[in-house]
């Protein structure tokens, strides 16, 4: 690319290569990265929640419960993967039963306490480019997590992810451009 | 990698190339790798590229799939 990532203004992530996983003790099993992108959806879906209160533009605010709308969908897509591959149902003590789960982290690896506190008194220009970062991160570690997952299935899950966190990309896109 | 190899012609895209290329493109049809250095990585990159900076290139070709075009940065 002429240029390299100087001339880049595009989409970025920050991180290392595991960056997102290395919170957590995970391996390459499909469960375990299930489990790892559960526990992300579930702290962003809380984060989202949290927030669309918050937001003094009604249409801004609409867009972050449709985000944490979406997020409990891919919580449930990836529930739904976990039975097909792990051939069980997922207990009530699921995520932990598969991983050291810290349910404080939401996609990026952010804790969702620490982005609360940020979050407060900041307008939705602030909030709706927090998130955009958050869900570039996202994009990003689906993508990885999808290279990492054996079986087609598995692949396609994943690959399904990472359309619909770039249309949240997109939707957020929109909605920070209305602000500016 | 043969000394040949340093003459073959490559293609280049322009940022906005790329972007449209990516756009329009899952994931799983390219291979897309970062070649700078690890903290250049971890301060920002493309999303979904791979890091392999430019001194371990010959070893890790493995890791690419020579059947989808390569968009290297």
């Amino acid at each position: 690319m002429e240029g390299g990532m100087h001339a880049w203004q595009g989409l970025t992530a920050a991180g290392a290569p595991d960056a997102g996983m290395s919170f957590f003790t995970v391996g390459s099993r499909p469960e375990e990265l299930i489990a790892l992108a559960w526990t992300l959806e579930e702290g962003s879906r809380k984060f989202y929640a949290s927030i669309a209160g918050t937001l003094a533009d009604n249409e801004a605010a609409k867009l972050f419960t449709d985000l944490a709308s979406a997020e409990g969908h891919h919580k449930s897509t990836l529930l739904g993967l976990y039975r097909d591959i792990a051939k069980v149902e997922p207990g009530p003590d699921f995520p932990a039963s598969v991983i050291a789960a810290d349910e404080d982290r939401m996609e990026g690896g952010v804790k969702v306490s620490e982005a609360l506190v940020w979050a407060k008194g900041r307008d939705d220009r602030g909030l709706l480019e927090m998130s955009m970062a958050l869900e570039t991160d996202s994009y990003d570690l689906y993508i990885k997590m999808g290279r990492r997952v054996k079986g087609e299935n598995a692949k396609e899950v994943f690959g399904r992810l990472v359309v619909e966190e770039k249309a949240h990309l997109g939707r957020m896109a929109a909605q920070l451009d209305k602000q500016l | 990698m043969s000394i040949a190899d340093y003459f073959k012609p490559v293609d280049t895209m322009t940022p906005d190339e790329v972007r449209a290329f990516l756009d329009r493109h899952k994931p799983d049809v390219y291979n897309l790798v970062d070649v700078r250095q690890p903290k250049e990585y971890e301060r920002g990159h493309i999303p979904g590229s791979r890091l392999i900076p430019v001194a371990e290139l010959p070893g890790r070709l493995a890791e690419l799939d020579p059947k989808k075009p390569t968009i290297a940065y």
